[in-house]
């Protein structure tokens, strides 16, 4: 009988630690894919007036570490420390799915934003500065 | 003295003609010379745009002594939490709350001049005021007691320059003054504040304030005034993201008011007189 007892603890120890092994892998898997932008269409066909503007490098980059980067990661690949809170999946700005999306589109995404994604425009005011993020977001293709 | 003074005065305004010559099409104000209100015990020139709520944490640690109070940790500490709100891009008006003295603040800062990226205006300026009441017990005020007795001002000047991409520097005069004091103590102390951070990554920068109480004796009420307030040398380190601003540093100051500081400091950097702190900022925008 103590045997039993003792093999009951024993199991219920696995199915504890097996289940929290399953939804610690589990979890992040539930993000949802996120749907289709709505781009407004003066954003789709909006020139960057600072492409190739390489003085905003180092600037784009400082933007990114202090606005983007808690989510999105180093690399754009939705993998910083604030990432797994998110509900919708933040996206791969490495992959050329991405990397295909006009400058105006990214500008959009990222400025403008919707649901989880925040509105930028009073914390980032200055036009350069906001492409100068999209400029920075270009880097990280490879 | 005076030549320190005036050796931070002439650096300052002479890196303003070689540094900052980037070349941009129109001049627009420099991007943030630094990234949050308050730079350990100080004002900066920096308010945050026209309607966001800033809330400021500033917790002071007691003395550093041994590993028997942590370092300070275990002592009694000093905390302020304050509320500002930017009413316009250039006008922050906000109210405190400290431990010490019970201290309630209501503050005023605004910006007068933005430095600009082609240098067409140098330096950046602005004017921070604070008033400041002691909510203690009326008994500790002694005899012939006025609620104005509790008063006490702070006016500032604050003059900035952001030399390079990574260093930005300020220079403060101030002007404080205490209602009531006791015997043989000053009421008004004029004060000079230099600070500034060094951006060391995107994110981080080393910060360091001082804070000097001027004695100019043509000002004294007393012949020999009964206390001389020491400087302030605080150092540290500020992280900033999107909303907060992080600052943990090791300070000679225990007040969080700043003419507290400019009037009654009595601790020596130098001489064991140190304290752990930090400030935490979070912005709202509405």
């Amino acid at each position: 009988m103590k045997k039993l007892k003792k093999f009951n603890r024993i199991a219920l120890v696995i199915i504890a630690l097996g289940s929290f092994l399953l939804f610690a892998f589990t979890l992040p898997q539930e993000q949802k894919t996120p749907e289709e932008w709505d781009i407004p269409e003066e954003y789709q066909t909006m020139e960057n007036p600072y492409k190739d503007d390489n003085s905003l490098d180092r600037i784009g980059k400082m933007l990114y570490a202090k606005h983007c980067k808690s989510c999105h990661g180093n690399k754009g690949q939705c993998d910083g420390p604030k990432a797994k809170q998110l509900e919708t999946w933040c996206g791969d700005f490495t992959a050329e799915e991405f990397q295909n999306q006009a400058d105006g589109v990214i500008y959009y995404k990222s400025i403008i934003g919707r649901d989880e994604m925040p509105n930028y425009e009073s914390k980032i005011p200055d036009a350069e500065d906001r492409w100068a993020i999209v400029n920075y977001i270009r880097t990280l293709d490879d | 003295m005076k030549k320190f003074i005036l050796f931070i005065l002439i650096t300052l305004m002479s890196t303003g003609a070689i540094l900052a010559q980037e070349e941009k099409k129109e001049d627009k104000p420099v991007r943030a010379p630094f990234e949050s209100g308050i730079l350990i015990d100080s004002r900066t020139v920096f308010n945050p745009v026209k309607k966001t709520l800033e809330f400021n944490i500033q917790h002071r640690f007691a003395q550093i002594e041994d590993f028997n109070n942590l370092y300070g940790i275990y002592g009694a500490s000093n905390i302020r939490l304050a509320l500002n709100y930017s009413v316009m891009d250039k006008l922050m008006i906000g109210f405190g709350t400290t431990k010490d003295q019970k201290l309630q603040d209501f503050q005023l800062k605004y910006v007068i001049l933005e430095q600009t990226r082609e240098n067409t205006i140098p330096v950046g300026l602005a004017f921070y005021g604070n008033m400041a009441i002691d909510g203690r017990n009326e008994d500790v005020f002694g005899l012939n007691y006025e609620f104005t007795n509790r008063f006490s001002y702070f006016a500032q000047l604050i003059i900035s320059r952001k030399i390079s991409y990574a260093l930005s520097l300020q220079l403060a005069p101030s002007f404080s003054h205490v209602n009531a004091v006791l015997p043989g103590y000053e009421h008004d102390k004029i004060g000079i504040s230099f600070n500034g951070r060094l951006r060391v990554s995107p994110q981080s920068s080393i910060i360091f304030n001082y804070d000097q109480p001027l004695e100019i004796e043509a000002i004294y009420e007393n012949k020999e005034p009964a206390l001389k307030p020491k400087a302030n040398v605080a150092l540290g380190w500020e992280i900033s993201t999107s909303t907060h601003a992080f600052q943990i540093f090791i300070s000679s100051a225990r007040a969080l008011v700043p003419q507290y500081n400019m009037m009654y400091n009595t601790n020596d950097f130098f001489d064991g007189g140190i304290f752990f702190g930090f400030n935490i900022t979070r912005l709202w925008s509405f």
